[in-house]
């Protein structure tokens, strides 16, 4: 069995595009698109689209590096054949970090309420149907030694940077042992793994906080972090199982990926779509229950014109439907049901994120601005853009490694996996 | 057949013994047998060509049945037998009936895949005929074992008897009913 993995692994199928500057094209087109809003609709219409797009796609990478550490701390042996293709998608955390970065320095030197009005202590609240400004509000005055732009500035740093050194470093491990084979490389990760998962929950949870629930700073949600974790979660399991099936389609996985992992993969889909309805659900319960007038406002605001039908879409579409479809055992092993599936919750998962960030942007009155807007070009291009930097970041790493973790101490058990 | 008996238990050595025999006595055909080995071993399910569990619609059953008791339960408690409002809220919402039909759902769903299971394979059995065969304490530890039973269509006492032996079956032990 090992031969032939080795023999499998010597001349892997290229996927779709390899070598192909398209995706790169794509990529920079959706962005240029993206910053032409700047200009013709306004620059904060822009940078709402912008970071809609960033916290679509880095929950989608955290989601990714979760599913490495989880596999080294549990010692999956399923899931290891897989594991070689979210390696290459953890490449993407450079290029999303300086993505990232036209956000602050347009917080830092352009305007500071561009995004979050925090950072502008002489923000009147009257321009969007409040009254006051920043630096005389008390909810303000209590949060202020924690939403300071320095502070800011450094976590945003410090999020990238353990996103990134922790993605070098479970690539390098999993790399080298394909060359080596010295099982020191499987235990280095699986320690690297149980600190890994605590920092990434907390980083992905403050990224949170700062980047989409401080864009109404007065908002309390102690779920806030979970649920950016569950959007990642569902989308990179989405993303997992369109590698998978796209792989499979092309050749590329024959004799290696089966539909055990594929099952495998649609059951974990199944769990977190439970578990984000779950989460979800229980901010929007606890919120409503206790009905104090700092949290419902948050609802009040995505309960005003078209948002309230986003969210009933929300609410059957990504929760209610995936739930029901994955259910079935067919669908987690039938490819093209699967894919069908996972590109729903991808769909779905970015209008989630949508309902999150972008009904911030009021008019004078203190009305979100509505959903069908100009924004919402922005918004798709900057979400396609990325998704193409992404890609191209994706098939730029697929040829350096083997296509599978060949010398994996697990290696033998994730091939031959059955119900 | 001069003696009336119930089947036949052969006993193989290893997992991939068990697994290449129950292969080829799904390929022969017989409806009527049953594999027994001292831990599970996967793929077995495939190699004896058994068609997926039916359990998970008993699940899916429950599960709904769970759902409309804990939302019927709490509408009928709060909204009409003894009408109460609480904190402001209505008297019926999904929203805090919500919590109670999701436990409900999940424990009838639990309740239904267990009452599936014992449906389904017929447990508890308190006795079979396989137990009195004197090889059979080991598929308890190091041993597996085949049983084809009597009653399959294709069964017969020297053919079946043979077609075990062909297949690397040892101990080959005829099961009084």
């Amino acid at each position: 069995m090992s031969s032939s993995a080795a023999s499998i692994s010597s001349a892997p199928v290229a996927p779709a595009l390899a070598g192909s500057s398209l995706p790169l094209g794509i990529g920079l087109a959706g962005l240029a698109v993206a910053a032409a809003g700047f200009f013709v609709d306004g620059p904060q219409a822009a940078a709402a689209g912008w970071l809609t797009a960033i916290v679509f796609w880095v929950g989608i990478a955290v989601g990714m590096l979760f599913l490495i550490m989880l596999g080294y701390i549990f010692d999956a042996g399923w899931s290891v054949v897989l594991r070689r293709q979210v390696e290459h998608v953890v490449s993407v955390f450079q290029w999303l970090a300086i993505l990232f970065l036209p956000l602050l320095l347009l917080s830092w030197f352009y305007q500071p309420d561009l995004l979050w009005r925090w950072m502008n202590p002489d923000f009147d609240f009257a321009s969007v149907g409040g009254h006051g400004t920043v630096a005389t509000d008390i909810l303000y005055a209590k949060k202020s030694g924690f939403l300071s732009m320095s502070g800011f500035t450094l976590r945003a740093v410090a999020y990238f940077g353990i996103w990134i050194g922790l993605a070098a470093l479970f690539r390098r491990n999993s790399f080298s042992q394909d060359a080596d084979g010295d099982p020191k490389w499987t235990l280095s990760s699986r320690k690297w793994a149980a600190a890994g998962l605590a920092l990434t929950a907390v980083t992905s949870t403050f990224a949170a906080i700062d980047w989409v629930k401080s864009l109404e700073y007065h908002w309390f949600s102690t779920m806030y972090g979970v649920w950016y974790f569950s959007h990642g979660m569902r989308g990179a399991l989405s993303v997992l199982a369109l590698i998978a099936i796209i792989g499979l389609a092309r050749g590329t996985f024959t004799g290696v990926v089966n539909r055990t992992h594929l099952y495998d993969v649609g059951k974990l889909m199944l769990a977190f779509t439970v578990f984000w309805a779950y989460i979800t659900f229980s901010q929007y319960f606890l919120i409503w229950n206790a009905n104090i007038p700092e949290e419902t406002f948050w609802y009040n605001l995505r309960e005003a014109g078209q948002w309230k039908w986003v969210g009933m879409v929300i609410l059957f579409g990504h929760f209610l439907l995936p739930f029901l479809v994955l259910l079935s055992y067919k669908v987690k092993v039938v490819p093209k049901a699967l894919a069908a599936i996972a590109i729903w919750i991808l769909g779905t998962s970015l209008l989630d994120v949508c309902y999150n960030v972008l009904p911030f942007r009021k008019d004078a009155l203190g009305e979100p601005l509505p959903f069908l807007n100009l924004q919402l070009v922005w918004t798709l291009a900057a979400v396609v853009g990325m998704g193409g930097i992404c890609v191209w970041s994706y098939l730029r790493s697929f040829p350096t490694a083997k296509l599978i973790p060949i010398r994996d101490p697990r290696i033998q058990e994730s091939l031959s996996h059955r119900e | 057949m001069s003696e009336q008996i119930h089947g036949y238990l052969a006993a193989f050595d290893t997992p991939a013994d068990i697994m290449h025999a129950a292969e080829q006595v799904r390929d022969a055909g017989f409806q009527r047998w049953d594999v027994h080995t001292p831990f599970p071993v996967h793929g077995m399910d495939s190699a004896m060509g058994l068609k997926r569990s039916r359990v998970q619609s008993v699940t899916l059953l429950g599960g709904i049945t769970g759902f409309t008791v804990g939302m019927s339960m709490v509408w009928f408690m709060n909204a009409f037998d003894y009408p109460l409002i609480v904190g402001g809220k209505p008297l019926f919402s999904p929203l805090f009936a919500f919590p109670v039909a999701y436990e409900l759902t999940i424990l009838f769903a639990a309740f239904g895949t267990l009452g599936g299971m014992f449906l389904f394979n017929r447990l508890p059995m308190h006795y079979h005929p396989v137990m009195k065969a004197v090889t059979w304490p080991r598929a308890t530890d190091d041993r597996f074992f085949i049983a084809i039973d009597a009653e399959d269509p294709q069964f017969d006492a020297d053919r079946t008897r043979e077609f075990l032996q062909e297949i690397g079956g040892k101990d080959i032990a005829a099961l009084e009913p």
